[in-house]
């Protein structure tokens, strides 16, 4: 059972010192919600659960402790997992400091989907997968999903279903099995200019500048971001349509190339925006460019636009 | 002619720039409407926000005393981006100002008492504006004893020279005590940090109030010399600096638990002061 | 207070009445989220929505606000213009008691000492009508704080669906205003009707996952350092969203815009205690230099200092924060952390 494997392993890594906190899953405030659980004793290991609903990408944490020099362990999946490369890659959290606890993954549930048709509203107790079904148990009674039908839509598209980096893989690596046609992007880049600006504009004037989406990325690890600097004032603090398109696209702009389409950004936004389809789209540009992997996902890859190849595309010269 | 819209700022021109050291300068201002002077009626120890135009706004101590009618004078340290800006400001510019916010000293309680200023750096700023206010020839008699005590890092930091060396000596019954952090060519006055000069001088806590502000580590210092030196905790009052935008009790930004320190301070006295969670 | 009633389907023709004589905003959904929008037709309100994704406190204290022109020419001459009229009247329909006692409690903050014109003049502009709930979303708490899902605190008319018709409470002179300028209200035979709304408050209350507040305040009137901060200050991103969705929010930024030609203006926007640079002062001193001194203070502001300034609740168990933290940090957790001293 992949909840028990999770507890023990922590409890070891608690034991023998090996880390100084572990960070995992924990129950949230309803069946198809998890809360981030931060354990540093052996007593707390039992609060850690693993969820059909774990989306949670747990690597940005180590943020909080820079210059602490200390040793954390974080739960992964495969899509997190390469939010661990990219911390690393960018020299913000030494990779010997991380103790990277993988979990091969399938698939998680979105719980806004499962909710449409199922009541979530009960407490999380535990869960059992019965084939193609997830067996969600709850305060309220068992609730039977058939799984490929309620993933997140990130999930479908998932190429690394084992994480990319680990200490320890709690489960069978799984083979990836799914391919990401990038189809989301080809529908919007089917669009004339106009189309584009409407739908554009429609999403952007929505945003209320909350900056969840900066601030659950683990691209953006700058010490002083650009849009707190009030002196130059790069981007205004006022919601309106031309200062948010700013901040959107210079902010998609500034984490080109090291964006590992973690999906977060999108999860977070309170106001349903697809922030992580203009990342997507830099990403498939740079793939066709510069026949490279997504950011994250093959540690040996260097930094995409931070490197120089003699056989880069230069149809401009 | 009361400000209907609290947020709306009167036009000021400024009149004169004092340079009082390498980073604070003082800023004579004069409204353009005369009329305002008669609304805007500061008590000493308020703030006003300094509003410059396409840049923003910022808190400012009124470091002139009331009894000086028909200007209002603002001494402004360089520390950020508006400052910078206001740095660069000669007479004849307008700026807004809204105000006068906050609470005031409670110059009435201190009437009939000694009182013992303590200033560092900047900090005699804001105590200025009740020196003047208490050595003004119609207030003197009101108040015991003054005594000033006041430090900087260095001599070329040591803000109004003008008022400790020339002015405020002068006064009735009223002594000035300067010190500089650092021994220096030239300077033959007292060397060393204010709480330490505070404990040589052992001014006497009887029927004395004390008024002090400075940076937070020489107020910390002070105050536990004060205690030492058997100062109550009604007798010590200090005005705070905190970050703040709109000065009128509405942002939420300058609260330190339920207070606002721009609606209920500045001025906290040590009683008050201690009530507060440690937060600013 | 005045009672009376309005047929079901009489509602959306005097919905249609109220639109032709004053921009109506009202719930509507668009792209999957539930909103307060200014409506072009009343067939677009939907009324049965639960909670909306943002609060209605957008309609007296906006997001991004301008407070007025400023025509600079090199800081010799200065003129400053401010709009001659904020607001039209408007009216605002379709308010649940969670957020029509928020409204309540952000009128002392910009009403009293140094009024706010710019919030007063929506407030005094707008007819507030508020809508009974008819049931209760997982995340709602209303109860905890002594506000019922019927309750019309804060609204000018109140709305309560019942069986065929919709009970009509006219709470205020500024609703006795609007059903006199726009007739469609009966004003007889409610006692029956008053009868099943104490129904519906109980049925819908008894929906309610119970959150009991008592000794909270007290709690945090003694202890200003408790563990329980910094266990949920290590969850939070420190993003706005929670301080964005909240109905009783209410800190703000003020900004200046300069086109660089001579022309700017000052204006207002929506910020937040849990961005990092919220207190930090030119100098780089911060007196909540981290996130658990920030989530405390939300906290603290929520369930104690609101209370203190103004004796009325910071909170009113809407649930929006609890439905949007990225990564479910929940009041209610907060609050049982709270009074078992954790």
């Amino acid at each position: 059972m992949l909840k028990e494997k999770i507890k023990s392993t922590v409890s070891s890594l608690l034991e023998n010192k090996q880390v100084d906190f572990v960070i995992g899953y924990g129950a949230g405030s309803d069946a198809g919600t998890v809360r981030p659980t931060f354990v540093k004793a052996v007593e707390e290991v039992q609060e850690l659960i693993w969820s059909p609903f774990a989306v949670n990408n747990l690597a940005k944490y180590v943020m909080d402790h820079l210059y602490e020099n200390i040793k954390i362990g974080v739960i992964v999946k495969g899509c997190d997992s390469r939010s661990v490369v990219r911390l690393v890659q960018d020299k913000v959290f030494p990779r010997e400091n991380f103790y990277v606890i993988g979990v091969p993954c399938k698939g998680i549930l979105d719980k806004n989907k499962v909710a449409r048709d199922f009541d979530l509203s009960g407490e999380f107790v535990d869960f059992v997968e019965q084939g193609d079904n997830v067996v969600v148990k709850t305060t309220k009674g068992d609730i039977t999903i058939p799984r490929e039908k309620y993933l997140m839509d990130k999930c479908y598209r998932c190429e690394t279903p084992t994480p990319v980096v680990y200490d320890v893989l709690l489960g069978e690596e799984i083979a990836p099995f799914r391919r990401d046609n990038y189809e989301d992007v080809k529908n919007l880049e089917s669009l004339s200019v106009e189309e584009k600006s409407k739908y554009w504009d429609k999403q952007f004037e929505k945003c209320i500048r909350c900056y969840a989406c900066r601030n659950v990325c683990s691209a953006c690890n700058c010490r002083d971001c650009v849009f707190d600097m009030a002196e130059p004032n790069w981007v205004g603090k006022a919601a309106n349509l031309s200062e948010n398109t700013a901040f959107h696209l210079i902010r998609a702009w500034h984490v080109a190339g090291r964006c590992v389409d973690c999906g977060e950004c999108s999860r977070v936004c309170p106001m349903g925006i697809p922030v992580n389809t203009l990342n997507r789209k830099l990403i498939k540009d740079m793939k066709e460019l510069f026949s490279v992997e997504t950011p994250g996902k093959n540690p040996e890859q260097g930094a995409v636009l931070g490197s120089f190849r003699t056989d880069d595309p230069e149809e401009f010269m | 002619m009361a400000l209907e819209n609290p947020l709306l700022p009167y036009i000021a021109t400024i009149t004169k720039v004092i340079d009082e050291t390498p980073d604070v300068k003082t800023f004579q201002m004069v409204f353009d409407d005369p009329e305002v002077f008669n609304v805007f009626k500061q008590k000493p120890g308020q703030v006003a926000q300094i509003s410059i135009f396409g840049v923003g706004e910022a808190t400012i101590s009124i470091t002139s005393s009331p009894t000086r009618t028909g200007l209002l004078e603002f001494s402004i340290k360089k520390v950020g981006r508006l400052t910078s800006v206001i740095h660069q400001m000669e007479p004849g510019m307008k700026v807004g100002i809204r105000g006068p916010y906050g609470n005031n000293f409670p110059y009435e309680m201190m009437k009939g008492k000694d009182l013992l200023f303590i200033g560092g750096g900047i900090g005699l700023a804001p105590l200025r504006s009740l020196i003047d206010f208490v050595l003004a020839p119609e207030n003197r008699q009101d108040y015991g004893k003054v005594e000033i005590l006041y430090g900087a890092r260095s001599a070329a930091d040591l803000c109004f020279k003008y008022d400790l060396f020339d002015n405020w000596p002068k006064m009735p019954d009223t002594q000035v005590y300067v010190t500089i952090d650092r021994p220096e060519e030239g300077w033959d006055g007292h060397v060393g940090f204010v709480p330490a000069y505070l404990e040589e001088i052992n001014p006497n806590p009887a029927n004395k109030v004390t008024i002090t502000c400075g940076p937070p580590i020489m107020i910390k210092f002070v105050l536990q010399a004060l205690e030492k030196m058997g100062y109550s905790e009604d007798q010590v009052v200090t005005t705070l600096e905190l970050k703040m935008k709109c000065g009128i009790g509405k942002c939420g930004r300058c609260n330190i638990g339920s207070k606002f320190v721009c609606v209920d301070g500045p001025v906290f006295t040590l009683r008050e002061l201690k009530k507060l969670p440690p937060e600013f | 207070m005045r009672k009376g009633y309005i047929l079901k389907d009489k509602l959306f023709p005097w919905l249609e009445a109220i639109r032709a004589k004053y921009p109506l905003i009202a719930p509507v959904q668009e792209d999957g989220l539930s909103l307060f929008k200014e409506v072009e037709k009343v067939s677009d309100i939907v009324l049965d929505y639960g909670i909306t994704r943002m609060p209605p406190k957008d309609l007296f204290f906006p997001q991004t606000e301008k407070m007025f022109r400023i025509k600079n020419k090199n800081n010799m001459a200065v003129e400053l213009e401010t709009p001659e009229k904020i607001t039209d009247e408007q009216v605002l329909f379709g308010v649940h008691s969670c957020d029509l006692k928020s409204i309540l409690a952000l009128d002392p903050v910009f009403t009293t000492r140094f009024p706010d014109r710019y919030y007063q003049e929506r407030r005094d502009k707008t007819y507030v009508i508020g809508l009974s709930c008819q049931k209760a979303l997982p995340t709602c708490f209303c109860t905890a704080y002594g506000i019922t899902p019927t309750a019309y605190e804060g609204a000018d008319l109140h709305l309560t669906e019942l069986g065929d018709k919709y009970l009509v409470e006219v709470v205020t002179e500024r609703g006795e205003r609007l059903v006199a300028a726009v007739p469609g209200v009966v004003f007889e035979g409610t006692e029956s009707l008053e009868a099943e709304k104490e129904k519906l408050t109980a049925k819908v209350a008894a929906e309610i996952k119970p959150v009991d507040i008592t000794g909270v305040k007290e709690v945090l009137d003694a202890n200003f350092e408790l563990p329980l901060w910094e266990k949920w200050a290590q969850k939070c991103l420190g993003c706005g969203i929670c301080t964005y969705v909240c109905p009783t929010c209410h800190c703000f930024d003020i900004n200046d815009f300069n086109r660089g030609d001579g022309v700017g203006e000052r204006f207002r926007c929506w910020d937040s205690c849990m961005f990092s640079d919220f207190t930090r002062m030119a100098g780089g001193h911060n007196p909540r230099p981290s996130k658990k001194e920030r989530v405390r203070n939300r906290f603290m502001h929520k369930l104690k200092y609101h209370l203190d300034r103004y004796n009325l609740v910071g909170c009113v168990g809407c649930g929006r924060c609890v439905q949007r933290c990225p990564e479910n940090i929940d009041i209610r957790a907060i609050i049982s952390d709270i009074k078992g001293g954790v």
